[in-house]
């Protein structure tokens, strides 16, 4: 029996798509059969960012409306053969789904998925209550930034009064260089605040976007932010992995910088 | 309403207006005008077949009456038919070529860009003045033909017609049905600085092609032949 795992965060713009899209893909990189589902009807971007948008012929909502099997549906990733997009509706909105049918569909997938992502859209609304009705445990992304924590604290409650006990959390685009001068909270402050075990700390990195762009999920890949979310995908399935050290490549940087100063 | 003169019924392809047998054809041409004017919202503009019932109408007289409804509504009668099953079929025919001929030889302006998540359809083919942003989607039972760019979905022919075929000025889309084709684009990166050029898309042995726009392409499109 797969295990359907949703992916929300309250705030918008604190990286639910590029968490979504890179924890997944590494799920199926660790040999995991993996499928995405994108809930933000109205509003898509998983299937941007994954590279697949021109795949895209039937969607959630003509799955849940009964226009096509969801065979059919399922787009099959260009990277990984266990992995597979369920792309949302661009010209429809939220209320053309409910949770019943979210659950039921989740249901149905479980069969066949280890592992059934669910990419919630920013808000608390019908999309939020949509996306988290079949789910069984939920990631929290959050970028170090009052508004983020606090909307993330929504959610958490929120997922606790929706019987979601089992509930991580993400901090998202993290500077070191700005946490150690005291201008940006740093994870621990955050897992102070929501009081939320911590499965993962991604910095802040040019990659993502280049990553983004490109529709290429950098999971795995040499850059800070693509071994952060492996490690997360690791931690998911159960094992113990310590946390990158992010002063690494800034060090690193420095002492560079540090010798052209000198020079 | 029974002790009405003149009454309109609706079938499966136009509608039957029936007269009263002992009113004389004056006296209904003025209730004829005064039924259509009180319900052409709700009859609105379609195009369909006249079947007159009741009294029995001269040539002469039945070109009056049509005259009066395209003057007091909107509607559009193709054709007018008599009452007989025979000829309700003949009926469905001529309706059904004339409204073909209309999407084959027909066409409409849009003006404007569409974006992500709108979606225009035509029952004609389809001239678009502005671009066709990815997300956005555009499906013509004839032919698309786009004055802009083309970096959305186009589904051409789309009640089956495998003639049917796609151009834009700029050529980069998602992806472009015909009839019951799909071709999506490819997934290398997208160029930078090569210089635009307008692009026709068509369907040749069950596979969508596209090519620069040119005479001979032109000639080869099975839609107009």
């Amino acid at each position: 029996m797969g295990e359907v795992i949703v992916i929300t965060s309250g705030k918008g713009g604190v990286g639910k798509t590029t968490t979504t899209a890179n924890v997944g893909t590494g799920l199926a990189k660790l040999n995991k059969k993996v499928v995405l589902i994108d809930t933000d009807i109205g509003l898509r971007n998983l299937d941007v960012v994954m590279g697949l948008e021109n795949r895209i012929v039937y969607n959630l909502v003509d799955v849940v409306e009964g226009n096509c099997r969801i065979k059919q549906a399922l787009i099959k990733d260009k990277r990984y053969p266990n992995l597979y997009l369920l792309p949302s509706a661009q010209t429809r909105d939220k209320t053309s789904v409910s949770p019943e049918q979210m659950k039921k569909l989740s249901d149905e997938l479980r069969e066949e998925f280890d592992y059934i992502l669910m990419d919630c859209p920013a808000g608390i609304e019908q999309g939020f209550k949509n996306a988290i009705a079949g789910a069984d445990r939920a990631l929290v992304v959050t970028t170090p930034e009052v508004s983020a924590v606090r909307d993330a604290d929504r959610i958490i409650g929120l997922l606790e009064a929706n019987e979601i006990k089992n509930t991580h959390l993400i901090v998202n685009r993290l500077r070191s260089d700005m946490v150690k001068r005291g201008d940006m909270m740093s994870s621990d402050d955050v897992v102070e605040i929501l009081a939320v075990d911590l499965i993962g700390v991604v910095p802040d990195d040019e990659s993502v976007v280049i990553s983004t762009n490109q529709g290429e999920p950098l999971v795995g890949n040499e850059s800070l932010a693509g071994q952060a979310y492996l490690n997360i995908c690791h931690r998911l399935l159960g094992e113990e992995v310590p946390f990158l050290d992010l002063n690494a490549k800034n060090s690193l940087m420095a002492r560079l910088a540090g010798i052209f100063k000198k020079n | 309403m029974s002790s009405s003169p003149v009454m309109i019924k609706g079938t499966k392809s136009g509608i039957i207006l029936v007269l009263d047998k002992t009113t004389d054809f004056e006296e209904l041409k003025t209730e004829i005008a005064k039924k259509f004017k009180s319900s052409s919202k709700f009859l609105g503009n379609a195009t369909l077949a006249l079947t007159f019932d009741g009294k029995s109408l001269s040539d002469k007289e039945q070109m009056e009456v049509i005259d009066i409804i395209h003057s007091n509504s909107n509607l559009n009668i193709a054709c007018v038919v008599e009452t007989n099953a025979e000829k309700e079929e003949l009926l469905k025919k001529s309706l059904n070529e004339h409204l073909m001929e209309l999407t084959t030889n027909s066409g409409q302006f849009y003006k404007g860009n569409l974006r992500s998540g709108q979606v225009l359809e035509s029952e004609t083919s389809i001239i678009v003045l502005g671009d066709v942003n990815p997300g956005s989607k555009i499906v013509s039972k004839g032919n698309i033909i786009i004055l802009g760019t083309l970096k959305g979905t186009a589904y051409a022919g789309a009640s089956g017609n495998e003639g049917a075929f796609v151009m834009a000025l700029d050529m980069l889309p998602m992806q472009i049905r015909i009839a019951d084709i799909i071709a999506r684009s490819s997934d290398e990166k997208p160029r930078k600085h090569e210089p635009k050029e307008p692009k026709i898309a068509y369907v040749e042995d069950g596979n969508i092609y596209i090519e620069p726009f040119s005479k001979d392409v032109v000639n080869d499109i099975r839609y107009f032949k």
